[in-house]
């Protein structure tokens, strides 16, 4: 059973992670575990101690676990420039930032490190409002470049086909044939998916009500830190980290909102999507990275366009770890033997995405910060 | 909002949406409606309340001139589409305060009465008379947040002089509209009036459902400390024997979001809580609104009842 540690600030709980139901156990996993949640309540998404608290909360874990595998992920950089405005002279410290503290965690914890970049941000020029058509067209406000469309009328095809900012319309067939999808994947699919040029985000039903100000550049390609590896593609870097792992302890680390014009390690520029399509920041991005496969249609929300269905029912497994429904088959933590740790600042993702056996992230909600989950999947490697 | 030209008062900005979405029931939160319905939650901007801690105050006390770009511009007719499209069985006003947008509102209810989808909104209940005649003909579901009792916390807190309009409007409502109250705690201000609220609470229908919230520190109260999950549980002891549907939530993993028969104590609606407006029904064991070990009525707003006090007011 996976276990989840909950901490609210000052009142931790502990549940089954499938059902959500609480549970009374112990152990000594358990017990250190929700200590390194005590003694690191998170700042917030948007604080400027929030990387620090990624990078705080993973070498606490280290001292106490001795993993050999860390997966990390700092993310206040993206959250901030999404909804800051700020001159490009405070952009660059921040971004630089980042990376110092990403230098603090190695020079800690003397792990080799694997750094990813998971795109560049673009300054918001303005929306294309699909709130109008007569189909239904849904998008998840995290996501910028794609958006489901469902039913449009001829009407519907002809306005968003001569829209200026709408790059291409494409049909469920090709969308499924890029990626080879299963007739259940396909089923999951839109029947249009949307694409939008640089610059622009769909407006669509249930977006969120902050007004962003930066949103993801079109990242064909992303920065990859891999000394001594030529990675060409976003599913060669699980190869490239395995590798490591033979001889040393690795961390990887992704740095969220940061792309190839921003990173300031030595880095290539790697491949991360498939023809039309690339990744934006999200948990297919993440999964692909561990998994080594490409994940779009596996999780509709976070691959970037959002699966309608008016239907669902209230009953559901794993509430507790945002749109999954299902513990995510290859990743790279549940298959690694050794020991692995994951620490994020991104959303309740990190402990599905990465499999590892320990998992911390915040559990902030639209920037809402509630505090912290931890996510044990095995206990018995301690 | 309002504005006066030539002597009448006129919405500033009527028919712009901050927020259009769909979203379950329980959310908003309301724990006695539809149980694990979709609803389309809407909003606009501004607010007759200036509360240091606001969620959303980037909505609410923010200009909303300059608001417009972002905003949605949806026609009655276009909402209660959407409300269709997206298989919603209500539209509820959430977000912001519903009485500085009653103009838009009429014309959604009229609008959703033809399309038989009943209104529920969120509302701080600080409005005269007439106002809260007009919410009560727009809405046949209200949850109502009592912030404080104290002249004090509502002058130091709120901005407002009293809260004796908000207990009027709870006693209008409360006589045929389905209410539920909430009420965000925050430790060393208003904790110790939860036994007095839950006694006027009582005094007006031991049946309303009691929304407890543990206030999550934002906008100006943002370096505040989170509220003591322990201690408000254990002063809200007497409460729960003066009212039977107290919840306590807006924090992950609350377990106390379950209904619980008032009469056999066994469970009849369970819940998740993953906090700050995200909670879900997990599991409904009523039927026909009754508990299903000893039978004894639930207080859940059915289909009947909504409709029926929907077309009383505006037909």
């Amino acid at each position: 059973m996976s276990i989840a540690v909950v901490d609210a600030r000052g009142w931790q709980n502990t549940l089954d992670l499938k059902t959500g139901e609480k549970i009374e156990t112990t152990g000594p996993v358990i017990d250190m575990v929700k200590g390194v949640l005590q003694r690191h309540p998170y700042p917030g998404d948007m604080d400027p101690g929030s990387n620090r608290w990624v990078s705080d909360t993973a070498l606490d874990l280290i001292d106490r676990y001795g993993p050999r595998f860390v997966f990390l992920a700092y993310a206040a950089q993206y959250f901030s420039g999404r909804y800051t405005p700020m001159t490009k002279e405070a952009r660059a410290r921040m971004i630089s930032d980042v990376f110092r503290e990403a230098e603090r965690f190695v020079s800690a914890s003397g792990f080799a490190v694997i750094v990813v970049g998971t795109g560049d941000m673009t300054p918001l020029l303005g929306f294309i409002n699909l709130t109008r058509l007569n189909g239904l067209a849904v998008c998840t406000h995290w996501s910028t470049r794609y958006a489901g469309l469902y039913e449009p009328s001829q009407d519907d095809m002809k306005v968003l086909g001569e829209h200026p900012h709408v790059e291409r319309i494409i049909p469920r067939e090709e969308v499924v044939g890029l990626f080879n999808g299963t007739p259940d994947q396909a089923s999951r699919v839109p029947e249009y998916l949307i694409l939008a040029r640089e610059g622009y985000a769909f407006k669509t039903i249930s977006d969120a009500m902050r007004m962003p100000v930066m949103i993801p550049s079109l990242n064909f390609d992303i920065p990859l830190h891999a000394p001594s590896h030529a990675v060409g593609a976003i599913t060669g870097i699980r190869q490239a980290l395995e590798k490591d792992l033979l001889e040393k302890n690795v961390a990887l680390i992704a740095v969220e909102g940061v792309g190839l014009d921003e990173f300031l390690w030595p880095h290539l520029p790697c491949r991360n999507g498939m023809e039309w399509y690339y990744y934006e920041p999200g948990e297919a991005q993440y999964l692909t990275i561990v998994s080594g496969r490409h994940r779009f249609l596996d999780y509709p929300t976070g691959s970037g366009y959002k699966y309608f269905n008016g239907n669902e029912g209230t009953t559901r497994s794993y509430p507790f770890s945002g749109h999954f429904k299902s513990l995510p088959e290859g990743t790279f933590g549940s298959t690694f033997p050794g020991k692995s740790i994951a620490v994020g600042n991104k959303s309740m993702f990190m402990h599905m995405v990465a499999g590892a056996d320990l998992s911390i992230e915040c559990f902030a909600r639209n920037l809402y910060n509630q505090g912290t989950m931890a996510v044990i999947h095995r206990q018995d490697k301690l | 909002m309002y504005t006066v030209s030539e002597g009448i008062i006129r919405e500033r900005f009527p028919h712009r949406w901050s927020s259009c979405g769909s979203y379950v029931l329980e959310s908003m939160p309301f724990y006695h409606v539809y149980p694990g319905s979709q609803c389309l939650a809407i909003g606009t901007t501004s607010c007759n309340f200036r509360c240091r801690y606001c969620s959303n105050a980037y909505i609410a006390k923010e200009d909303p001139e300059i608001q417009q770009g972002r905003l949605y511009h949806l026609t009655p007719r276009e909402l209660v589409g959407m409300a269709r499209k997206f298989n919603c069985r209500s539209i509820v006003f959430n977000v912001n305060e519903p009485a500085v947008s009653l103009p838009s509102l009429l014309d959604v209810a009229e609008e959703a009465k033809a399309a038989a989808i009943p209104m529920g909104c969120l509302t701080n209940g600080y409005t005269t008379v007439e106002s809260t005649e007009l919410l009560a003909s727009i809405f046949s579901f209200f949850n109502v947040s009592l912030k404080g009792i104290s002249d004090s916390f509502n002058r130091t807190y709120i901005g407002v002089e009293s809260s004796s309009p908000v207990l009027r409007t709870i006693r209008r409502l409360a006589q045929d509209r389905h209410v539920e109250v909430t009420t965000p705690v925050v430790q060393g201000a208003n904790d110790s009036e939860i036994d007095t609220i839950a006694d006027l609470l009582a005094e007006i229908d031991p049946e309303i459902p009691w929304h407890v919230l543990r206030l999550l520190p934002e906008d100006e109260m943002k370096d505040a400390e989170y509220p003591n999950i322990q201690a408000i549980d254990a002063a809200l002891q007497s409460a729960r024997k003066k009212l039977p549907y107290i919840y306590f939530h807006n924090f992950i993993s609350s377990q106390w979001v379950n209904t619980l028969c008032p009469d056999c104590g066994c469970t009849v609606i369970e819940r998740f809580s993953l906090g700050c407006g995200g909670d879900q029904l997990k599991r409904l064991f009523c039927k026909d609104s009754q508990c299903p070990d000893c039978g004894r009525k639930i207080n859940l707003m059915s289909e009947q009842a909504c409709f029926k006090s929907t077309q009383r007011v505006l037909q």
